[in-house]
């Protein structure tokens, strides 16, 4: 009875036992196989924080031979150069394209640039353009955060400055996409840049310092040759109508030591759209947005934001820094939609001019 | 009946309902117009002050920023230096894609000014751009003062008059009053 109870009850704890082991093995198992999944992933991630690194020393090494290699056909990068000079030659003082055409000239810039070399690696290496560039921002910020043996000092810079730069990172998209706008259109320039022949030369007078640019290049030497091909007067800081899609100088300077240590293109794109926007609508002092900003009413480069344009629009339609008639609705929304190209096809013209 | 009667509850309610808030958007978006204007005003008012301008100040009047009063030295080398001109400002509400208005309160003996203090400008008429503050408006005054379009005179003695800084120097100081014994 009570034995029989026992009896009965007897078989059935080790019948428990046996379900909890069971359990406590499915468990060690899982346990196991999380563990094994876990130290996988963790090699994996090594790896691919080597591959990082190894990536990271492949394109300062790899620039160089490009551009020693370029330097003897010089066609491609000639043209991108050329692209700049024959911009510059064509401003004749004309303040309308000036803004415009800078902005355009600045984008060419990093492709001068140890950062943009490495850009131009990625893309002989067989890698799709859209996605080196875009790559080697992410891995930059990456490596900014994962690499711990380099100075604590640089990676907190890196840090910094990335936090910074946060809200520009979808200005810095278009400015990569334009970028690459730029690239697929390059072959057109090819016919252009055969014709004209002297700033060719004014511009191989600046190849032996732009080719080796290696990483103790300062900023200050990047700036001349930037200068000289078209001699027209370069923006300061402080101009009144400088676009503020140029970069600064004096910030980019600061970047110099990052730049040297990880030679990826990644911070030049954030000092051209990130730093020098300006903040609000002279007219009315409210804050621009996004799509303020990236809406440019007049050639002249005076920026108002959507709601002062319209006022402006109901009442003279001129705009209040050159006096300038806005032109049409359409063709404005277009080319701040589409400003990669309108800039564009002001550079050809403007070397067709030269 | 009891939802008939709410219904007709409802429409009523849902009338004026319909209407007030019609009536609130319209002062709403004047109020945003003059928060616009306030802002730019007080922008303008900061960069005055901070930028340390020498020969020109303006100031709100009481606590309306709508109203400022502003004065202007002669520049140097003019007739007019060492003088010191008190103005008033009156931005309409649409401002600054309108002039303010802009009066000598101090009267000034001037081919462009005329004995109520009316200044005859281009850029406070036709010219006016919504890019121009009171800091420019002042400094275009100021630069006016040596410099008057004597073509279109306000005041036809002074301009005959200018021709001869001599005496058109002894007719300014004649004619001044300090601006504190005016105000």
């Amino acid at each position: 009875m009570a034995s029989g109870s026992i009896n009965v009850s007897i078989p059935s704890i080790p019948r428990d036992f046996g379900k909890k082991k069971r359990a406590n093995r499915s468990a060690k198992l899982k346990q196991c196989k999380l563990d094994a999944r876990r130290e996988q992933w963790l090699s994996q991630g090594a790896v691919k924080n080597k591959g990082c690194k190894e990536e990271l020393m492949g394109p300062r090494v790899s620039p160089q031979q490009i551009h020693e290699e370029e330097r003897k056909n010089a066609l491609e990068n000639l043209q991108m150069r050329r692209r700049g000079g024959g911009v510059g030659v064509g401003e004749d003082g004309n303040g309308n394209e000036n803004g415009s055409i800078h902005h355009d000239f600045d984008l060419d810039s990093p492709l001068n640039s140890p950062t943009g070399s490495s850009v131009l690696g990625g893309n002989e290496s067989g890698t799709n353009f859209t996605a080196s560039s875009s790559s080697s921002t992410t891995s930059g910020s990456s490596v900014g955060g994962s690499i711990t043996e380099e100075d604590g000092e640089e990676n907190d810079n890196c840090l910094d400055d990335w936090e910074a730069m946060a809200d520009a990172l979808a200005a810095n998209d278009d400015d990569n996409k334009l970028e690459n706008h730029f690239d697929e259109n390059n072959p057109c320039l090819e016919l252009q840049s055969s014709l004209e022949y002297e700033p060719a030369v004014q511009l191989n007078c600046d190849l032996p310092n732009l080719g080796f640019q290696n990483e103790n290049l300062t900023q200050e030497r990047k700036v001349p040759p930037r200068v000289t091909p078209g001699n027209s007067r370069a923006w300061r800081p402080d101009d009144a109508l400088r676009p503020q899609s140029l970069p600064d100088l004096p910030k980019q300077r600061s970047f110099k030591n990052i730049d040297r240590h990880y030679g990826q293109g990644v911070l030049p794109w954030g000092c051209a759209s990130g730093v020098n926007v300006p903040t609000s609508c002279p007219i009315c002092t409210e804050d621009l947005d996004l799509t303020d900003t990236s809406f440019l009413p007049c050639s002249c480069g005076f920026q108002v934001c959507l709601f002062c344009h319209k006022k402006m629009l109901e009442l003279d339609g001129r705009c209040p820094n050159c006096r300038e008639l806005y032109k049409n609705d359409p063709v404005k929304v277009e080319t701040s939609v589409r400003r990669g190209s309108l800039t564009l096809r002001l550079a050809r013209s403007c070397s067709m001019r030269s | 009946m009891a939802t008939i009667n709410g219904y007709q509850g409802n429409t009523p309610v849902a009338a004026p309902a319909g209407t007030t808030p019609s009536k609130q958007t319209v002062p709403a978006a004047k109020t945003v117009d003059t928060q616009s204007v306030l802002k730019r005003l007080q922008s303008e008012l900061m960069a005055l002050m901070m930028s340390g301008e020498s020969g020109i100040s303006a100031f709100p009047e009481g606590d309306n920023i709508f109203y400022w009063k502003g004065t202007i030295t002669g520049s140097k080398d003019t007739v007019f230096e060492g003088t010191e001109y008190r103005l008033s400002l009156s931005f309409p509400n649409d401002y600054p894609f309108k002039p303010p208005k802009v009066k000598f309160e101090t009267s000034c003996f001037h081919p462009n000014f005329d004995v109520y203090g009316n200044i005859c400008l281009d850029i406070l008429q036709d010219k006016w751009s919504s890019a121009y503050d009171v800091r420019t408006i002042l400094l275009s005054i100021q630069s006016l003062l040596g410099e008057p379009n004597i073509s279109s005179p306000l005041n036809t003695q002074a301009a005959q008059l200018w021709s001869n800084q001599e005496e058109y120097r002894k007719m300014v100081e004649k004619l001044y009053k300090p601006p504190s014994a005016a105000a």
